[in-house]
């Protein structure tokens, strides 16, 4: 399968690594805004760098299209793979609104391609183990659920993350991976509240503290941040009427490096780690291929992200209006859910 | 100094008898308690009278009191103490309504008598440590904040709205609540909660989710809930995230233990080595009366603490978030 990789930065640069690593799979071109970003990219793979995907998708048989640019240019590229018969994988959110959204996943539905999405918690061991025993019973009739998510403030191209209008805000950026699994626990959402510091107001961070109460009774906190100095963690915990589980990343470092200054004088520095066979982009990936080949049935559709945006853009007008949003209402945009 | 204990419905005061006898000067004299068999017992147990009505024991030389009774009782008795010319030490939620925690407010400041609301998180040493690097300015302006305070279902008079006012919801968001409005120095002025009883069939709430918002602007959450599971190593946690510009502390006031695996009992369970600061509250009470100084948790902070919790239930019953308006 021939396979084009759409933004040259770092998530484009982690899918292209993982290709690389498969079998049937051929890294064919890399498309960057950029000509020297994606030329440095592609000539590590072997691949053709292009500045236009119009051009590649014309002269060559492309078979999926793996769009990994900033958020408000999803749209576009994922038109014209559609338009090309290109299946397509999306980098989250989708879009950064519930239409531009629906107008992607409908594209695709119309030209008869496939449209995966890259809600990659649900690909997270420890998250799958964790819905899985909560699925089964495993902690009763569930009560509460918290999850955090966050570290420092990313570094992007044109620092795009810090703008709203690109990214979403850290709500729809970061936190949409909680909400999508907490959904994928919980099933749908009545109601969202949410207070924010409002990102790209304050220079360099952000932090949302966001309410869900889902049709089944069950209260979650959501706690996104881009606040810290330093580092960047996720943890999860789910408690019930017969237990509760958690995990919290800062617990599962199975491997701690320390690593002295070549000065020896200054302190040195530490890099942990917790390394799996297979990374969960790795899996995430494979699992989309699978499904194209006809092999498996996707673990996540294009509905399931689409509904996570919507909890994300419910939160993030909740924090901007001080009102709460009821999810069978209609939301930003004047869309019904 | 003689003390007295008012019922010992609330099982803090166990705690509180025990660390008396740590205080120098300080005599446990009298244990009033209605339940006869429960009051005689403690009374044995700490070398204390026994009577049955606490207005008798109002009687008495008694110098202070401290009031463990159902939350719903700690009016009546607070105000007979200040009355009587007693310093007060109540247990939290000083009240089950803001007119009950005005009335023993007014009650011994009209009296001249303390009136402490029993915060021990406020002289836990790791977060009166916080405190000092926040007003040290380590990180900055506080921004935001997220607490945790949850526990166990303690059953009996606490799941019985007349008696204990509230559930989980009460119970456990005041203390937080309590170190939040002394971190930021501000009011909370808008409460939105998230309520449920999803644990147990139990008549009051067992879970909550508080969102808040201070008059200085600062956004908050607490969650309240009574979720540890019966195999948690202990009884639950109180945790605080303080976000500021600068930089972002966290403080797990209990994560000063050691993780004992105990195959005699069949369970893990949580040994505590930090301060008592059960011990620091009692002693801070004493010293306040000794010095003739402001308790470090007021009574007033106590009816503030508790005027979030009440309108988290006026928020849960009417699906908006509440204003608070002694704040606004």
């Amino acid at each position: 399968m021939n396979v084009v990789v759409v933004g040259a930065g770092f998530m484009g640069t982690v899918h292209a690594e993982w290709y690389t690593e498969m079998q049937d799979v051929n890294l064919l071109g890399i498309v960057d805004a950029s000509a020297e970003r994606a030329e440095s990219l592609a000539k590590r793979f072997g691949a053709r760098a292009s500045l236009d995907l119009g051009a590649v998708l014309e002269s060559s048989r492309v078979d999926i299209v793996d769009v990994c640019v900033p958020t408000y240019l999803h749209k576009d590229y994922i038109l014209q793979a559609a338009a090309a018969k290109a299946h397509v994988i999306a980098e989250k959110p989708l879009a950064l609104t519930a239409q531009d959204a629906k107008v992607c996943i409908d594209a695709c539905e119309a030209a008869g391609v496939r449209l995966f999405v890259g809600q990659v918690v649900r690909f997270f061991p420890e998250y799958k183990q964790i819905r899985e025993l909560v699925a089964a019973g495993g902690v009763g009739q569930v009560g509460t659920a918290r999850a955090l998510r966050g570290g420092s403030f990313p570094q992007g191209w044109n620092n795009w993350y810090k703008d709203p209008e690109k990214s979403g805000s850290m709500i729809v950026d970061l936190m949409i991976h909680d909400f999508d699994f907490l959904r994928w626990c919980f099933g749908e959402v009545e109601r969202v509240y949410a207070k924010s510091l409002g990102g790209g107001q304050l220079s360099g961070m952000d932090h949302a503290l966001v309410s869900l109460r889902f049709k089944s009774g069950v209260i979650a906190h959501v706690e996104g941040t881009w606040a810290q100095p330093a580092g960047f963690a996720t943890e999860i915990e789910i408690a019930g009427s017969l237990g509760m589980v958690q995990h919290k990343s800062s617990e599962s470092i199975t491997v701690q490096l320390q690593k002295r200054e070549a000065d020896k004088q200054s302190a040195g520095v530490e890099i942990p780690s917790s390394p799996l066979e297979r990374s969960p982009y790795y899996l995430e990936l494979a699992h989309f291929l699978d499904c194209i080949r006809g092999k498996a049935e996707p673990l996540v559709t294009p509905d399931d992200a689409l509904r996570a945006l919507e909890i994300g853009l419910a939160a993030a007008t909740s924090a901007r209006t001080g009102g709460v949003v009821e999810l069978s209402g209609p939301i930003e945009g004047g869309m019904s859910v | 100094m003689k003390l007295g204990i008012f019922s010992f419905a609330h099982m803090h005061a166990y705690s509180y008898a025990e660390v008396l006898q740590q205080v120098a000067g300080v005599e446990l004299a009298v244990v009033a308690d209605e339940h006869e068999a429960r009051g005689q017992e403690a009374a044995a147990r700490f070398g204390a009278r026994y009577v049955r009505d606490y207005q008798e024991a109002l009687k008495t030389d008694l110098d202070a009191v401290i009031v463990c009774s159902e939350n719903a009782k700690h009016a009546e008795m607070a105000i007979a103490a200040a009355d009587a010319g007693k310093h007060v030490l109540c247990e939290k939620p000083i009240a089950t309504s803001v007119e009950d925690a005005w009335r023993m407010v007014n009650g011994c400041e009209k009296n001249g008598v303390k009136l402490q609301t029993a915060f021990p998180i406020r002289y836990s040493t790791p977060v009166r440590h916080v405190k000092r690097q926040i007003d040290g300015g380590e990180i900055g302006q506080i921004l935001a904040l997220n607490g945790t305070n949850r526990g166990q279902n303690p059953g009996g008079w606490f799941v019985d709205n007349t008696l204990s006012g509230g559930g989980a919801v009460l119970d456990h968001t005041v203390h937080v609540i309590d170190i939040m409005r002394w971190y930021t120095g501000s009011e909370v002025r808008e409460v939105y909660a998230e309520i449920g009883t999803r644990f147990s069939n139990t008549p009051t709430d067992d879970c909550g989710l508080l969102t808040l918002e201070f008059a200085n602007g600062v956004i908050a959450s607490h969650d309240p809930s009574w979720s540890r599971p019966k195999t948690f190593p202990t009884w639950g946690d109180v945790t605080l995230k303080v976000v500021g510009t600068q930089g972002v502390v966290k403080v797990d006031a209990f994560a000063q233990h050691s993780t004992y695996y105990n195959d005699q009992s069949g369970r893990v369970n949580y040994l505590g080595w930090g301060n008592n600061a059960d011990l620091q509250l009692v002693a801070g009470f004493i010293d306040s009366i000794r010095r003739d100084q402001e308790p470090l948790a007021t009574g007033l902070d106590g009816l503030r603490a508790m005027e979030v919790a009440l309108a988290a239930y006026e928020s849960a019953r009417t699906g908006k978030p509440v204003r608070i308006q002694s704040a606004n």
